[in-house]
């Protein structure tokens, strides 16, 4: 409960406060719709939610485990020499500067509409992070655990799997707390180009004027980013509960 | 218009808080009569020739001081004259009803497009010979929100085509697929994909029979309520405006080129000259540019009814008002 009450008080008072404005008149239903009409929405069309839930599920999730993996190796790969690092370092930078909402129609005539544009979007704006943190975890390796490796005869393999991957691993998690965000924005801006999913529920329902229906959708996106999110956390809890002081507390 | 901080900011060492509370209403009063106030005028797309006589309209002449705002795709106009964000903006007949319906009280007052300029574009190769014959192969890329496409998904089914979502002007996907249809302005996307080498026929959607006012100018209730001589002279300016670009376009397309040079002046030119027969016709020529009529508002309000767009009819006597 002393968790729970904390973040739920302010939930209650803002519900609270915007059904009134609105019953009030204080603000346009048309610009804020009371949360009792968003709930009204999600259930009207709980089917079509539901679905497009399911689709930009998948297509968040499969950008992420794309970036997740990618985005690892890719900071493995950058670590094993200050040459490769300087070489292809920029690039990676690249990829968190890129505007997706811009690109977003070229992601369409890459890859056709539909899934694989949702893909490539979740993936293009999350892998940096990923990248970014796994690389300075790896980089931050204690030197004497480093050098005690070195002189037991480890192999580089050994070296990566058994110390700096580990040692790494709460900057990695890190990566993988902001990513998971990003690529259910991804997701969702992919599908406004690209079709299906929430983000085509909430272009269609903005056409329509259907405020009530363009906040379910959202609800429903930040859900999803919620529930990735706390995944991440999980699996932080169980990996790092035993040595690391983040987990602790 | 409200008055803002500045120009309360005199007042307020004189009087007692009371008396200057008392005064406000009278304050909001003659700042909202004043006809040098600025107004806004929101559009909902980059200056191009669909706005031609918004841009050249002699506003100076009738005391008007006029700052247009361009927008974008999706550029909630509708609901920034609502709000209040903007004293006038460029909305669809459709877009005005369901708002209305919605409770946003927003009036129209001009109609630029008599006949909508909405479309669907496919390749001439394909030999087609009626819109229904688009919805039987291929991809076709629609807003789906908006009613037209409804409509035509009711009439049309949309059971053998792909439909994805519209990629606004954007024109790659249609000239990169021989079976990709897409919707257009007819006097925009069209003409790109020509320039591009591409062969194109195009069904106007006005043939279906859902035919509603595009481009229109339109106010907040309230704001008519309480300036109706702006409004007035915003009409009237506009309406020169208009006269003035289907006369000679030039001098407008020039002013407008420097604000949008992602259009050449060749493509301004063009596009000034084909859009002429959806703005002037014969019910514009007995009844002055921009003109509205009752029949057109409650056909579309029966056709958004028989959708489902509106849960109820409104009276069509309150989408507009004739100036």
């Amino acid at each position: 409960m002393k968790r729970i009450l904390p973040p739920l008080i302010p939930m209650l008072l803002a519900i609270a406060i915007s059904e009134i404005a609105v019953r009030q008149a204080w603000i346009a239903s048309y610009l804020v719709p009371t949360p009792s009409a968003v709930l009204m929405a999600m259930i009207d069309s709980r089917v079509e939610l539901w679905q497009a839930f399911l689709k930009t599920s998948s297509g968040a999730l499969l950008g992420f485990a794309l970036s997740t993996t990618l985005g690892v190796a890719i900071a493995v790969l950058l670590s094993s020499s200050r040459r490769i690092q300087r070489a292809f370092y920029p690039y990676a930078v690249f990829f968190q500067t890129v505007p997706i909402i811009a690109i977003a129609p070229l992601l369409v005539i890459w890859f056709g509409y539909g899934m694989k544009t949702v893909i490539a979007s979740a993936f293009v704006v999350s892998i940096f992070p990923v990248i970014a943190n796994t690389l300075t975890g790896i980089l931050s390796t204690d030197p004497a655990l480093r050098d005690m490796f070195r002189l037991y005869g480890a192999s580089k393999r050994t070296t990566l799997f058994k110390l700096s991957l580990p040692a790494a691993l709460p900057q990695i998690l890190t990566g993988l707390r902001v990513a998971s965000g990003l690529a259910v924005i991804g997701a969702i801006v992919g599908e406004f180009i690209g079709g299906e999913g929430l983000g085509s529920v909430v272009d269609v329902a903005r056409t329509q004027q259907r405020v009530d229906k363009v906040f379910a959708a959202v609800l429903l996106a930040s859900i999803l980013g919620l529930a990735l999110f706390g995944l991440i956390n999980l699996i932080s809890n169980h990996t790092l509960r035993r040595w690391h002081a983040s987990e602790q507390a | 218009m409200r008055p803002n901080k500045r120009s309360l900011g005199y007042h307020q060492g004189n009087m007692q808080r009371r008396a200057f509370l008392a005064t406000l209403p009278a304050i909001s009063f003659l700042t909202s009569c004043s006809s040098t106030s600025k107004l806004r005028l929101a559009l909902n797309w980059k200056p191009d020739p669909q706005f031609g006589g918004f841009y050249g309209a002699p506003y100076k002449e009738h005391k008007l001081d006029v700052e247009i705002l361009p927008g974008g795709a999706g550029t909630p106009t509708v609901q920034m004259i609502g709000a209040g964000s903007a004293e006038f903006g460029i909305v669809s007949a459709d877009e005005l009803v369901v708002a209305r319906s919605r409770g946003n009280d927003v009036v129209a007052l001009f109609a630029v497009f008599q006949d909508t300029p909405q479309g669907i574009m496919v390749h001439e190769e394909r030999g087609l010979m009626a819109i229904e014959e688009v919805f039987e192969e291929g991809t076709v890329a629609l807003q789906k929100g908006l009613p037209y496409a409804r409509l035509l998904e009711k009439q049309f089914k949309f059971d053998q085509v792909k439909i994805v979502p519209s990629p606004g002007g954007d024109i790659t996907a249609f000239l990169n697929d021989p079976l990709f249809a897409q919707q257009c302005f007819v006097m925009s996307e069209p003409l790109q994909a020509r320039h591009k080498g591409a062969k194109v026929t195009v069904f106007p959607v006005a043939d279906t029979g859902y035919n509603p006012y595009t481009t229109v100018l339109a106010t907040s209730g309230t704001f008519l309520k309480n300036n109706a001589g702006v409004v007035e002279q915003m009409v009237a300016a506009v309406r020169e405006g208009w006269r003035a670009y289907l006369d000679n376009p030039k001098p407008t397309n020039d002013k407008m080129q420097a604000l949008n040079p992602s259009m050449d002046a060749a493509t301004f030119a063009e596009v000034a000259e084909a859009q002429k027969p959806f703005i002037e016709n014969e019910d514009t020529q007995g009844m002055g540019l921009g003109s509205m009529t009752r029949e057109r508002w409650q056909k579309l309000i029966d056709q958004l009814h028989g959708l489902g767009d509106i849960p109820e009819a409104i009276p069509p006597d309150d989408c507009f008002r004739k100036i």
